[in-house]
């Protein structure tokens, strides 16, 4: 049993994996639900129960009836997918063993993480998705919105790179002479005995929401407890795929989101014809490109996307908290300026809703996302390769000068 | 866990998150003397990963395997 046990508890488990699963598990998802894996929309929709909670009146507001606010999170699938994406990330945290509450020692990480965390709430709803429906997600459902969305992240991440760097944004870390102890480790260890608990709780709820003929709540519930699962053990950090790039020339996470994506894409189009449904479309129009400019400075700033968040939340990162706030104040304040500022008007209105379906067909719109995913995997490589020939260069005049 | 290592430096990273232990950990080991040697203690679990990797990757060596301490890291690397 130890054999079985120690290399899924004891270990991170392989990001291609893990991307590949994702990939396989969403299409499936779509199959199932018409419906695919995503976060933002259910955050802005907390934001609604939230105003709602405080006697706003939102009935106007035209954000809330595209993202059809109804009922309680409860009683949404789209609740049960971040609900189980919690419960699942807290489940594999537990039983690994590895829950600790972190606080960072630079105080300043907390306002950067709540205004990143709003900026990126703002950006992704904008754009009208996240790293997830607007990007992994999106590219499989064929969605010109998410081309464009992966650019301008791309472009925003870059600025988000650059400010990092600097040494009022980044703080001194602690250093010092000789060695430091470690912490002392406690012996009883009850993490594990409280993620079985946890586990057995959420599948008889999971198995209550199937027998008491609430299919989709079902689906929901097993499906955002499988992504949870997944983004923990594997570490999937959709905010490190360009940043580390940019930082320091780590490419692994970008490519393994690459290659998730291409086989989420051919596995998409099968799903779509063999059983006739409407692949899920995005407006694409100028708020894109600003959402995701906006999106990828902000989940840069806050060192996590809304994904990402969610399973560092749970292994006890508390940095997580006011990410998570500024996110659902973000998307909410979103859900405001669309009608109120006149957002909608600007930069939406012009916009058309795209599927590369429609216009080239199922063999062209696979072709034309494979060879985007190639290229997209071309230039990650070359962006690796380019930072570590410039460190050479760099290293080699040191030599030079000393 | 193998005998203990005389550090000259320790980098105290818990509760951190990412990307600051990796960026933390290039910066001091690019700051310091050829040869000597760099403790780091991290905790955000992406650092058990990235942090290895990305020293390895930017040419510096391991002192000694790193060490799995509860629910943190240790690492020496040769600067």
């Amino acid at each position: 049993m130890k054999r079985i046990i120690q290399p899924i508890f004891q270990h991170y488990w392989n990001p291609y994996l893990v991307l590949l699963l994702a990939g396989i598990l969403s299409a499936l998802y779509f199959g199932l639900t018409s419906t695919v894996w995503a976060v933002t929309g259910e955050f802005t929709r907390l934001g609604g129960d939230l105003l709602l909670v405080f006697g706003v009146d939102i009935s106007g507001w035209q954000y809330f009836d595209m993202v059809h606010l109804q009922g309680a999170t409860w009683n949404r699938p789209d609740g049960w997918i971040v609900w189980g994406m919690f419960a699942g990330a807290l489940i594999m945290v537990l039983l690994s063993n590895s829950f600790k509450i972190r606080l960072p020692q630079q105080k300043r990480r907390y306002v950067q993480g709540l205004i990143g965390g709003i900026i990126a709430g703002f950006g992704a709803r904008l754009a009208l998705g996240c790293n997830l429906a607007a990007f992994f997600t999106g590219v499989p459902q064929f969605s010109f919105h998410s081309w464009i969305f992966i650019v301008a992240t791309g472009i925003g991440t870059f600025f988000g790179a650059k400010l990092t760097k600097t040494r009022w944004w980044k703080g001194k870390p602690s250093l010092i002479r000789g060695n430091a102890k470690p912490t002392q480790l406690k012996k009883r260890i009850i993490q594990p005995y409280i993620g079985v608990v946890i586990a057995v709780l959420y599948i008889g709820l999971t198995m209550y929401f199937f027998t008491s003929g609430q299919k989709l709540l079902g689906l929901g519930a097993l499906f955002g407890l499988a992504f949870g699962i997944l983004i923990e053990r594997g570490q999937i950090c959709f905010t490190s795929a360009f940043r580390d790039l940019f930082l320091v020339g780590r490419s692994i996470m970008a490519k393994a989101i690459i290659v998730g994506m291409a086989v989420s894409s051919i596995l998409t189009i099968i799903v779509i014809s063999i059983y006739d449904l409407t692949p899920v479309t995005q407006i694409a129009a100028l708020s894109t490109f600003v959402g995701g400019a906006l999106f990828g400075l902000g989940i840069v700033m806050a060192s996590g996307c809304e994904t990402g968040m969610m399973y560092r939340l749970m292994e006890g990162q508390l940095l997580f908290l006011p990410v998570f706030a500024g996110n659902i104040i973000g998307a909410t304040f979103l859900a405001y300026a669309w009608d109120h500022l006149g957002v909608y008007n600007v930069l939406v209105k012009g916009g058309a809703k795209i599927n590369l379906l429609d216009t080239f067909g199922p063999i062209g719109a696979i072709s034309a996302t494979l060879l985007m995913l190639g290229g997209l995997y071309a230039l990650t490589v070359y962006g690796e390769k380019r930072y570590h020939r410039k460190l050479a260069i760099k290293r080699g005049m040191n030599i030079h000068a000393s | 866990m193998q005998a203990k290592l005389e550090a000259d430096f320790t980098l105290d990273l818990r509760g951190e998150s990412c990307p600051y232990p990796v960026i933390y950990t290039l910066e001091t080991l690019e700051g310091m003397n050829k040869g000597e040697m760099l403790q780091v203690i991290t905790d955000c679990p992406g650092s058990f990963r990235n942090v290895p990797e990305e020293a390895i990757a930017h040419g510096y060596k391991f002192a000694q395997d790193p060490v799995k301490n509860g629910q943190e890291y240790l690492f020496h690397i040769y600067a």
